[in-house]
């Protein structure tokens, strides 16, 4: 008998360190998917936040540029740079043919002209001076510095040339290449060419979408739950209506893209593409996140405080707008915010609303067309270019550094602000 | 307090019944509860005495599935006739409950509130006023005048519960309704809250619904028993603890049940 209880208690003991055993290994697992996920995209997308440049000697040539003498402003912001940047290209092998000098162009972004204009305007005396100049180098000749690019491959499967490489390996040795912090990265709004891709447009537009989503979403669902969780009968009708929030807060979001598009574009022809529409089908989503974290949190108000204040006198509404909704907004903000950093990283819902659209202007307001961050990573990733690759992973790391503060502001808020009752 | 010779009736209950839902809770229950006295409630748990004492400030409003019939007369006044306007009633009776439960706000701000929203307050001054006369009168204002802004959570058990009943007091109700106010207390603090009761009686009809038969015996003057949702006997508490009419209540203050 006695050995049969030891037994048992032998049994009982291994039984827990199995499950302890068991327990410690899925958080292990976990957190190695987290560590590979983790250090993929750092290890692909920190190169993303470092741009190479060209530097460059450019001679002022006022003839090149077509002006008189002593150009006043306006003529040199009118001026004509274009020749001069080619033959700026032009003059780093004098000695190339027609085909060596359009190589010899491709080493630059297209931007190199408008590079070339800003450097005179901000110092006009250099007219008929040389200086160097920085120039944005191509995404392919970015790559190669980088060490991204496998120079071995055959050069017809190259999209970079011998002849080019060549130049530029001589640049390199006379240390005319420089790696330099990627500004533009956040500056610049997306374009076709990765060196110039930035997320200036898809970053705005996702704040102010979210802004739109906010502004919608929170007071509805605040006032929603309060009803439903401190003045709604309980009867079947409501428990209908509770089952249904529930509902929605499962419905796939894809669904509700198509919503925004079959009404608010369709029927109310709010404007394609923008953070507005974008906004609005997001706070659908968002509603049902909402309205669950403030009737969770109002629920945990505990009702002695309820009881307190009826039995001192207060209206339902004083009550209710005095003491309990108070105590539970800590929890409904912090749904709130997750409810937000969930429809930050939402990509179905807006590309159905037309935000996948190419956008090369930054918005300046929810109604301008604008992509958002999550989008951004998708078109991104949809280029063939080598120099996207990188930026999709920078894109990623930014949208997660988002999500992180956002998550860590709802943590904070919660803690902070909880009030403990005895 | 006997005026002339005559008690006083302050509340006056007329064949109340109680249901939750379908199942019975209180059956006819007639009580009268004399003014600036202590009336005990006793009974074994689930008897209806909570029950009882909530219909007196129509708390039992709140729980969805209760109803309650019959006549409860304060005043000359039926509560639970329709046009009875419950924050009226519930500013001229107050309630203490079972576990102390302060609002999460400031030792202050939990006694100001009722006058705020009563609106009995003109100035600064005269709410400082409440305040302190509140505690005084709680036996609570020497131990927290110097941090009437701290919260008052952070006081103890005793002494949360009589910031509750200075709370209660502090809109000056006629009755004061006491749920086992001294159950999540220790015996030291109990002691306190007791000498309170006996004390606030000058002022305030009291009615206290309490588990423990010594404290019914030691502060009040007038006892009922419920058993299984019945009024089984009232009257003084002298004459229900030494002389009980009924055998239930003889068994039960025996210690035979309950």
């Amino acid at each position: 008998m006695n050995k049969n209880k030891e037994k048992l208690l032998n049994s009982r003991y291994r039984a827990e360190k199995r499950f302890q055993f068991y327990g410690k290994s899925a958080i292990f697992l976990a957190l190695l998917f987290l560590t590979i996920f983790i250090f993929k995209i750092f290890s692909t997308g920190y190169t993303a936040f470092q741009k190479t440049w060209l530097i460059v000697p450019v001679t002022f040539d006022a003839e090149t540029m077509y002006l008189d003498e002593n150009p006043s402003k306006e003529d040199l912001e009118d001026a004509d740079y274009f020749d001069l940047a080619l033959q700026t290209m032009f003059n780093l092998d004098k000695s190339a043919s027609e085909k060596q000098q359009n190589d010899l162009k491709r080493m630059v972004s297209y931007f190199f002209e408008r590079e070339i204009k800003r450097e005179l305007l901000n110092d006009p005396s250099l007219i008929g001076k040389t200086k160097d100049v920085y120039l944005t180098a191509s995404d392919d000749l970015d790559q190669v510095f980088k060490g991204n690019y496998p120079r071995d491959l055959p050069e017809d499967q190259r999209r970079v040339t011998d002849y080019q490489l060549k130049i530029f390996d001589q640049l390199v040795e006379q240390g005319r290449v420089e790696s330099k912090f990627n500004l533009s990265f956040f500056t610049y709004p997306d374009s076709r060419e990765a060196e110039l891709a930035g997320i200036a447009s898809s970053f705005m537009g996702s704040i102010f979408s979210i802004l739109v989503c906010l502004v919608i979403a929170f007071p509805v669902a605040v006032l929603a739950a309060i009803y439903l969780e401190e003045f709604a009968p309980k009867n079947r009708f409501t428990d209908f209506i509770e089952v249904n929030i529930n509902n929605l807060a499962a419905v796939p979001s894809i669904v509700f893209g198509l919503l925004g598009l079959g009404i608010l574009l369709a029927v109310f022809q709010l404007p394609r593409s923008t953070p507005l529409v974008g906004g609005i089908t997001l706070s659908l989503m968002t509603l049902p996140t909402i309205i669950i974290a403030c009737r969770a949190s109002l629920k945990a108000v505990p009702p002695s405080i309820r009881e307190a204040a009826l039995a001192m006198g207060a209206s339902k509404m004083q009550t209710t707008m005095h003491h309990t909704v108070p105590l539970s907004m800590p929890g409904t903000l912090s749904g709130t915010i997750i409810g937000l950093a969930q429809a930050l990283g939402e990509t179905a819902p807006l590309i159905l609303i037309g935000m996948v659209a190419f956008v090369n202007t930054i918005p300046g307001s929810p109604l301008d067309p604008a992509a958002s961050l999550p989008v951004q990573i998708y078109i991104w990733a949809e280029s063939a270019e080598r120099g996207f690759v990188e930026k999709v992973s920078a894109c990623i790391m930014v949208l997660l550094g988002f999500l992180i503060i956002m998550n860590l502001f709802a943590q904070i808020i919660r803690h902070k602000f909880e009030k403990k009752w005895s | 307090m006997k005026k002339n010779g005559v008690k006083m009736i302050k509340i006056n209950s007329k064949n109340v019944d109680v249901f939750y839902g379908k199942k019975q809770a209180l059956f006819n229950i007639n009580l009268d509860i004399e003014e600036n006295q202590v009336t005990a409630l006793i009974g074994p748990s689930g008897c209806g005495k909570s029950t009882f004492l909530r219909c007196l400030n129509r708390m039992n409003d709140v729980i969805d599935i209760c109803r309650v019939k019959g006549q409860i007369i304060i005043n000359d006044f039926d509560i639970n006739d329709k046009s009875c306007d419950v924050v009226r009633l519930r500013e001229k009776i107050g309630m203490v409950f079972q576990k102390p439960n302060p609002f999460p706000k400031t030792i202050y701000e939990n006694i100001s509130y009722g006058p705020t929203i009563h609106g009995m307050a003109q100035s600064k001054n005269e709410m400082d006023e409440i305040v302190e006369n509140s505690l005084k009168k709680a036996a609570l204002w020497e131990e927290v005048k110097d941090r009437l802004h701290e919260p008052g959570t952070g006081l103890s058990g005793g002494q949360q519960q009589r910031l509750c009943i200075a709370r209660a007091i502090s809109v000056k109700p006629e009755v004061i309704l006491m749920d086992e106010p001294c159950s999540a207390l220790d015996p030291i603090a109990t002691a306190q809250i007791e000498e309170l009761i006996d004390e606030l009686k000058k002022d305030h009809t009291i009615i206290i619904v309490t588990h423990s038969m010594a404290q019914a015996a030691r502060v009040s003057q007038n006892t009922g028993f419920f058993h299984l949702g019945e009024l089984i006997e009232h009257g003084s508490t002298d004459k229900i603890f030494k002389n009980p009419e009924n055998k239930r209540t003889q068994d039960y203050i025996t210690g035979r049940f309950g």
